[in-house]
């Protein structure tokens, strides 16, 4: 059984080189967060401590050590990121199905539209958007993030369900038609279902996009909403620690993600789904 | 079971008219197939039934109700598709009951009709399996039984069998023609391949362009085709193009443009009017020598042979024209050498021009 053994061995040292590739570049924001006092020329910290830690969950307060409680910008991040995500797959799962089925008037029209936001900088979308914004009274308010990050994940909520939808053969639809489902019930018992694994991608990336986002909350936002990005790029640069800390914490969810997609990919849905 | 008619139906895609005036009735209990070349018109003939097109122009029946603009889930028909169709997130049990679940079956009378339905498909045990884990051919009989769980009116079949290797397709042939006699189900039956048509219908309607070009037993279809498209479409034919020379009492004289006279029953042919000859490979006979009391002997030119293992099928060729026939195993002829034919006149197939 030379074979198997060489084949384990294999897997195992592949294993490792992913894991590396992976978790290798994060190692250095675990180290840096744990760091007191890391100067140059050393390769690891003279000093280490979870002082950051503490003082970022609020479990301490000391003047001494740059970092404040980043439980208010969690907070303002998971809510503004949960609405965003909720509205645009609430809007994003319908359109998709549409743009997928039916022979939508304009279509590519639609499809470049959601692309707009993506196909120009986004500094002058933004900056243009303030006046507009500020006049709605939407300018610092958390309405105002939401709604602008919606217009930031949109696209890739509408794209990646399209696809989704496009890949589930009409046939399984029309079968569910000829054994007596209406076409509600036939989304809702084979569609959905058979979209489950690409509409959990598209969340995910919806999700993630707009917990990470940046600009928009940083031109609409300002200087009322922090979130965890803001609060970020505002101690990154002078405040390795502090922000080593607040890059962990944005990167728990999507470890999470990953986790729960390994779940849901059962490979009983994945084949014959073309016989 | 009512029998399902077609009133003029008419379905255009842009400037393709996939489906042109259709007029065509399926008697109660028949199987007709709806036999053409990709492109014709039978598989959107067959979604215009189903409910999945709605036509442009014409109506629809079952039986006595117009079903033209019903939604396919009211309509109470099982439709067969050509790559199964079968969800792959149920099992074969689910993806039985799910009809009846919506009808609101009790479950143990789902559970009887699941397990009736898949003995008559030789499927029993397989319930719990999903799709993917079984072969074409199992898929193939889950879509049917699928169809047949529900007893609907009318049972569509959209080339079932194109998917499957030849011998499976050949036994399968006659499952499918089997059940369908054995339920007494209404049952429409869309393909290309000729073979499949002559084994399993009742009647067959040939369609070219969209339109109903030929309706008949496969006989019919078969020793009397209406007219060239047909001729060559079902069994190989070969062509010769001719005038009637003369027409006499007991029967009348072709002859090409390039001197090949044949004698044919008379029929209705007149005088100078031009006309086609098809030609099937089984009625070509090989003689031993010429003979002077037989009609339609020829000498005919080997262009090639080749060996088919029961048969060697060999191009002659007679005049400028070119006839393909099949001899009976043994030496295979050279190309070049010569053969006495005979076409018996009572067996020549006159067709339009």
């Amino acid at each position: 059984m030379g074979t198997k053994w060489r084949r384990a061995l294999l897997e195992g040292l592949l294993l490792c080189l992913v894991f590396f590739v992976i978790f290798g570049p994060i190692s250095s924001l675990l180290i840096w967060s744990i760091a007191i006092r890391w100067y140059w020329p050393h390769v690891l910290p003279q000093e280490i401590g979870l002082a950051y830690w503490k003082q970022a969950l609020g479990l301490q307060r000391d003047w001494a050590i740059a970092a404040v409680s980043i439980w208010g910008a969690f907070g303002t991040s998971m809510l503004v990121a949960l609405v965003s995500t909720a509205l645009v797959m609430t809007m994003a799962i319908p359109a998709g199905y549409a743009l997928a089925r039916f022979r939508v008037p304009l279509k590519a029209l639609i499809l470049l539209l959601f692309l707009m936001p993506k196909a120009f900088p986004q500094q002058p979308i933004f900056v243009n958007l303030l006046p507009t914004f500020t006049r709605w009274g939407l300018a610092g308010t958390v309405q105002g993030v939401i709604l602008i990050h919606i217009l930031v994940c949109l696209i890739f909520g509408v794209w990646i369900t399209t696809s989704a939808f496009k890949a589930i053969p009409q046939e399984l639809e029309e079968a569910a038609r000829s054994v007596g489902a209406t076409r509600w019930r036939t989304f809702w018992k084979v569609l959905l279902p058979l979209a489950a694994p690409g509409l959990l991608v598209s969340t995910v990336f919806v999700f993630i996009t707009s917990l990470t986002e940046f600009t928009g909350t940083f031109f609409i936002g300002l200087p009322f909403v922090t979130t965890l990005p803001m609060l970020l790029y505002s101690s990154s640069g002078y405040n390795m620690q502090f922000a080593s800390v607040i890059a962990i914490v944005l990167l728990i969810p999507s470890l999470l993600f990953m986790v729960l997609i390994q779940r849901v990919f059962r490979p009983e849905y994945m084949g014959g789904i073309a016989g | 079971m009512p029998e399902v008619k077609l009133d003029g139906v008419t379905k255009r895609y842009g400037k393709v008219t996939a489906v042109d005036r259709l007029d065509l009735v399926v008697r109660d209990g028949e199987i007709l197939t709806l036999l053409g070349p990709s492109g014709c018109g039978k598989t959107t003939t067959l979604r215009c039934i189903a409910g999945f097109v709605v036509p442009d122009e014409g109506r629809i029946f079952l039986g006595e109700e117009e079903v033209t603009r019903l939604p396919p889930e009211k309509r109470d028909i099982g439709f067969v598709f050509q790559n199964y169709a079968l969800w792959p997130h149920m099992t074969v049990f689910q993806n039985l009951a799910f009809g009846l679940q919506l009808r609101r079956t009790p479950k143990e009378e789902i559970g009887k009709r699941v397990r009736e339905v898949l003995s008559l498909v030789r499927l029993s045990g397989m319930e719990d399996r999903y799709p993917r884990q079984l072969s074409g051919g199992q898929q193939q009989r889950v879509a049917l039984a699928r169809a047949l769980v529900l007893r609907p009116r009318v049972l569509l079949l959209d080339e079932p069998l194109s998917n499957l290797d030849a011998k499976l397709r050949e036994e399968m042939r006659f499952e499918i023609r089997e059940l369908q006699r054995q339920l007494g189900i209404t049952a429409i039956y869309v393909t290309h391949d000729q073979a499949e048509a002559l084994v399993l219908s009742d009647r067959i309607a040939v369609l070219n362009e969209g339109r109903l070009v030929q309706l008949g037993t496969p006989e019919e279809i078969y020793q009397r085709p209406a007219n060239r498209f047909v001729a060559g479409f079902i069994g190989l034919s070969s062509f010769v193009e001719a005038r009637v020379a003369s027409v006499e009492a007991d029967g009348a004289t072709l002859e090409t443009e390039d001197g090949v006279r044949f004698r044919v029953p008379k029929g209705s042919l007149a005088e100078g009017q031009t006309i086609v000859l098809a030609i099937r490979p089984e009625h070509v006979e090989i003689l031993a020598a010429p003979s002077e009391e037989l009609e339609n002997v020829f000498q005919a030119e080997v262009l090639r042979a080749a060996y088919l293992g029961n048969s060697i099928d060999c191009r002659l060729r007679l005049g400028k024209w070119e006839l393909r026939t099949q001899l009976p195993p043994g030496k295979i002829p050279s190309p070049g050498e010569k053969l006495w034919i005979r076409l018996p006149p009572e067996k020549l197939i006159l067709v339009e021009a």
